[in-house]
């Protein structure tokens, strides 16, 4: 018997929306150059661009911790409510460097690197890597890590208190180029900041244990039974995940006051990066977290500044609402 | 439990179906119709689309393209429970009795019409609510007799055996009162005795009730001598369709299982 | 000077006054957590918007009275359905996402109502809070009606205890809600309709392939959780005399989920002890005078809370009173 291929019509406005459900990161791009544009028009090339290189500054800190959450997203099966808190640390590891012990910065720099890198280490021998073994359930694990951000962030407050500290930096010097302005800090924290970004995506990309951390974020499992030593990746991970989060948070500690909250004002917009550049996706959530705080940044030429937090969550909740699986993330079943 | 009659037309037509993922095509163009009080068999190699046609004829997936008429009504783009609701009721592949509540919850949850599901009743209609469930509640226990898991009735579903977790699941699904059931692998991690009896209650509800079979089956005995009629699926299309022992001798359904005898 | 490192300030302890106020807020955190319990411990949802729904309870609240001139006993009832408006609002597009992704949307949502309470200052008068309001010449203050009718009922009990405490009213209004609630809950848990919930709790497919439509009772579910939070949150603004930003941070859902992890995931009765406990543990603690300062006090509870989820979780997940059996969400 044959089998009939009666084949339904489809709508042009079926095909465009295969086409941008096949091609979110075309689309996105497209959309935001489009907004870029008509901004330019309505306010004018150098506002832009200005805005735009301040909201590099945020938004090489966003991708910088929004590059461990993601990395360590595939190993915790969750997105990590501590991981703010790792920012957190980073910032006051720093500040011992810097102020307490009075050495220059870049010595607190890679203190507080290190420093994250091996809490970031601990707590995967203590706590995440036995509540795998038991096969912990979500619920379990997000509230586990809620707990760590309490632990963390108390111990913080514990040292130093809640007064407000800052890092000993240049805060008045500013740099101009290209008819733009930037505070001599805030271009260091892009420099930093994007050197370190490239330096992290050529490694992922072309080195072995780049490419192990990618499938160990993408599918824990599958990564697994290809022969991957996960254990030794796991541990990898989480050195990479917690130096890139002390750095964020010691950048940030650049660039604002530090308090024990530091890293938790962060966290939202890092899971917002995390979530539009597909979860398991470092170069996703790297070139979701530069866009995410150009575009914050961005949104001042539209509303007054002190809705621009506000801004930024409104784009992660209508992000989660359309392209739950991010710009770059397949369409995995949701 | 033949309802409006179907003036001829099959139970279940299945048009032209196609689902994407991606690039790739798991279902390619599947065409077939299932007569009501039909015993049929789908078989196929591993990766023919069966599981995934079951997922777009039944709502669990979005069909890209094509038909599915159950009794004349085009369904395939209404949603899973709206589906179901409309008697196409199917089963998994992967059990899915629900672990956490008692075997009798999983039977009383799957019967249809109960005012006490809508939160309104609770408040404005107790007396129906309370006199529906003790009907669902003796019909419940009755069934569980069938299939010998009455004496577990009030234990968590978790407890049952493999076997037992896959009776349930059909019992359940015959709570609902389906007039089409689709079973994804009824026999798969059955013992032989437990198997015989299922398809005999497979048998006794189509002479009884008029009730329709759909089932993926992998075990050849079932398939050969307990369907009226076998359709063969390859690389998500339909390649033979007709009664056993003639798609059994079929060329391109033995070219599909490489060689192997059917 | 004692010989004992630890000083226990015996007096202080007894104190009723002082531990009205920790029953009361016991009792708020008790409704949040009920809503959480449906939520989580009986649909499956992970909802981490109760600050939310909390915010938008007590704030439409305040508005109604003060800015909008609603009777204060009409207020509360319009105010909880907006606030279940709003939840319907909020799950409609964010039910259908995973956990995580849900967990995630809720948060957000609920700190965008914040941010929104900070700077929309024309109507929420932003950190400042609201309370009274002063522009017609007099002061009409949210509370006033409450006031009058919390004075007579401590002129009512003065016939039985000599000098009642100020909040005892409070207290009884606030305890008398969770009851009802907690009954309430416990009873819809065991009807066709509870079933459906678990169901979706445990497996959404199963129950869609038995015809649920299960984004409906997930709504449902969020919705009743949301009107427990509005409820929350307007008992929260009388408690504290204002209503701002401050009193919905994101640390209020997770001190919730901290009461609802101890008294046990699936038991509605054991979120009211495990409410009393959580707060006599935070509060308590006062009473231990350590030779520490203030803020390393207040660090040192929040260690506390912190561990204990840790330490639960691992240890003990279900709580003191749930069930491991009912205990689904896992992957």
């Amino acid at each position: 018997m044959e089998a009939s291929t009666a084949r339904a019509e489809i709508s042009p406005g079926e095909r465009l929306s295969e086409l941008a459900r096949d091609h979110p990161a075309a689309v996105a791009f497209g959309v935001i150059a489009l907004m870029v544009l008509a901004l330019i028009a309505a306010k004018g090339l150098h506002d832009v661009a200005q805005t735009g290189l301040n909201g590099l500054t945020l938004g090489t800190i966003y991708a910088l911790g929004a590059v461990g959450l993601t990395l360590v997203y595939g190993i915790l099966r969750l997105v990590n409510f501590a991981h703010g808190d790792f920012l957190t640390f980073g910032a006051y590891m720093a500040y011992l460097v810097n102020v307490t012990w009075d050495l220059p910065l870049v010595a607190g720099i890679f203190f507080a690197m290190a420093a994250t890198a091996l809490l970031g280490l601990f707590f995967e021998r203590i706590m995440w890597r036995p509540m795998r073994a038991q096969g912990s359930g979500f619920l379990q694990l997000i509230l586990m890590s809620i707990g760590l951000a309490f632990v963390i962030r108390s111990a913080i407050q514990w040292f130093w208190g809640t007064e407000i500290r800052s890092l000993d930096v240049d805060i008045l010097s500013t740099v101009s180029f290209l008819g733009l302005r930037i505070g001599q800090t805030e271009l260091i924290v892009i420099i930093v900041g994007i050197a370190v970004l490239l330096a992290v995506g050529v490694m992922l990309r072309f080195s072995l244990l780049g490419k192990q951390m990618r499938a160990l974020a993408d599918d824990l499992d599958l990564a697994e039974t290809a022969g991957i030593d996960t254990r030794r990746v796991i541990l990898y991970t989480w050195l990479f995940a917690g130096a890139l989060a002390g750095l964020a948070g010691v950048l940030f500690g650049e660039l604002a006051n530090l308090t024990p909250e530091l890293g938790f004002e962060l966290l939202l917009p890092i899971f917002a990066a995390v979530i539009l550049g597909g979860i398991g996706n470092p170069f996703g959530a790297l070139t979701a977290g530069l866009v995410l705080g150009m575009v914050i940044e961005w949104s001042t030429l539209v509303v007054e500044p002190r809705w621009k937090v506000t801004f930024g969550f409104i784009a992660l909740i209508i992000a989660l609402v359309i392209r739950p699986q991010g710009i770059f993330g397949r369409a995995k079943a949701i | 439990m033949a309802t409006e009659s179907l003036n001829g037309k099959a139970l279940l037509d299945v048009d032209g179906v196609v689902k994407r993922f991606g690039g790739i095509r798991a279902v390619d163009g599947a065409s077939f119709e299932v007569g009501e009080g039909s015993i049929t068999a789908l078989i196929g190699p591993n990766g023919a689309g069966k599981t995934t046609l079951f997922n777009v004829m039944t709502g669990f997936y979005r069909g890209n393209r094509g038909s599915v008429r159950l009794a004349g009504e085009e369904v395939l783009h209404l949603p899973a429970f709206a589906i179901a609701r409309r008697g196409m009721v199917r089963t998994f592949q992967i059990t899915k009795a629900l672990a956490a509540m008692p075997v009798i919850d999983n039977m009383m949850l799957a019967a249809p019409d109960q005012p006490g599901e809508r939160f309104r009743n609770l408040v404005f209609r107790a007396g129906a609510v309370r006199r529906r469930e003790r009907e669902v509640r003796e019909q419940a226990l009755e069934l569980l007799e069938v299939f010998n898991l009455a004496d577990r009735a009030d234990h968590y579903a978790g407890t049952l055996s493999g076997g037992q977790r896959k009776l349930l699941e059909l019992a359940r699904a015959l709570m609902a009162r389906p007039r089409l059931l689709l079973l994804d692998e009824p026999m798969a991690g059955i013992n032989p005795t437990l198997g015989r009896r299922l398809l005999d209650h497979m048998q006794r509800l189509r002479r009884e009730e008029a009730m329709t079979f759909l089932f993926i089956e992998h075990d050849m005995e079932v398939v050969m001598n307990h369907s009226d009629r076998v359709i063969v699926m390859a690389e998500g299309r339909v390649i033979a369709d007709g009664e056993p022992h003639q798609v059994r001798r079929d060329p391109a359904v033995i070219d599909a299982y490489l060689g192997g005898s059917v | 000077m004692s010989q004992l490192p630890l000083a226990f300030s015996l007096e202080a302890f007894t104190d009723f006054a002082f531990w009205s106020s920790v029953l009361v807020l016991a009792g708020i955190y008790a409704l949040v957590a009920l809503g959480l319990q449906l939520n989580v411990g009986f649909t499956g949802i992970v909802n981490f918007g109760q600050a939310g729904f909390m915010a938008v309870g007590g704030y439409s609240m305040a508005i109604l009275v003060l800015k909008a001139g609603f009777s204060f006993w009409l207020a509360l009832p319009t105010a909880i359905l907006i606030t279940m408006a709003f939840g319907v609002l909020v799950g409609l597009p964010s039910l259908r996402l995973r956990a995580d992704y849900f967990a995630i949307a809720t948060l957000a949502t609920a700190e965008v109502v914040r941010l929104f309470a900070q700077n929309a200052r024309g109507l929420t008068e932003g950190n400042k809070g609201l309370y009274c309001d002063f522009s017609g010449g007099g002061s009409v203050c949210y509370d006033d009606a409450w006031r009058s009718v919390s004075d007579s009922i401590i002129g009512f009990l003065d016939n039985f205890w000599s000098d009642p405490d100020a909040l005892a009213p409070l207290l009884l209004a606030v305890w008398a809600t969770v009851l009802i609630a907690t009954v309430g809950l416990g009873y819809v848990q065991r009807t066709p309709w509870g079933r459906v919930l678990r169901a979706v709790r445990e497996d959404e497919d199963a129950a869609r392939a038995l015809g649920k439509n299960t984004l409906l009772y997930k709504l449902q579910s969020l919705a009743i959780s949301a009107a427990l939070g509005a409820l929350a949150g307007f008992f929260l603004a009388l408690f504290l005399a204002t209503v701002t930003p401050r009193d919905y941070e994101p640390l209020v859902t997770f001190f919730a989920y901290g009461v609802l992890i101890l008294g046990g995931l699936a038991s509605y009765r054991g979120v009211a002890i495990g409410a009393i406990l959580l707060w006599a543990l935070l509060e308590g603690t006062r009473f231990v005078e350590l030779p520490i300062s203030e803020e390393k006090t207040a660090a040192l509870r929040f260690f506390i809370v912190g561990l204990a989820l840790i330490l639960l979780m691992a240890f003990r997940p279900q709580g003191m009173f749930g069930k491991r059996e009912e205990m689904v969400l896992g992957d």
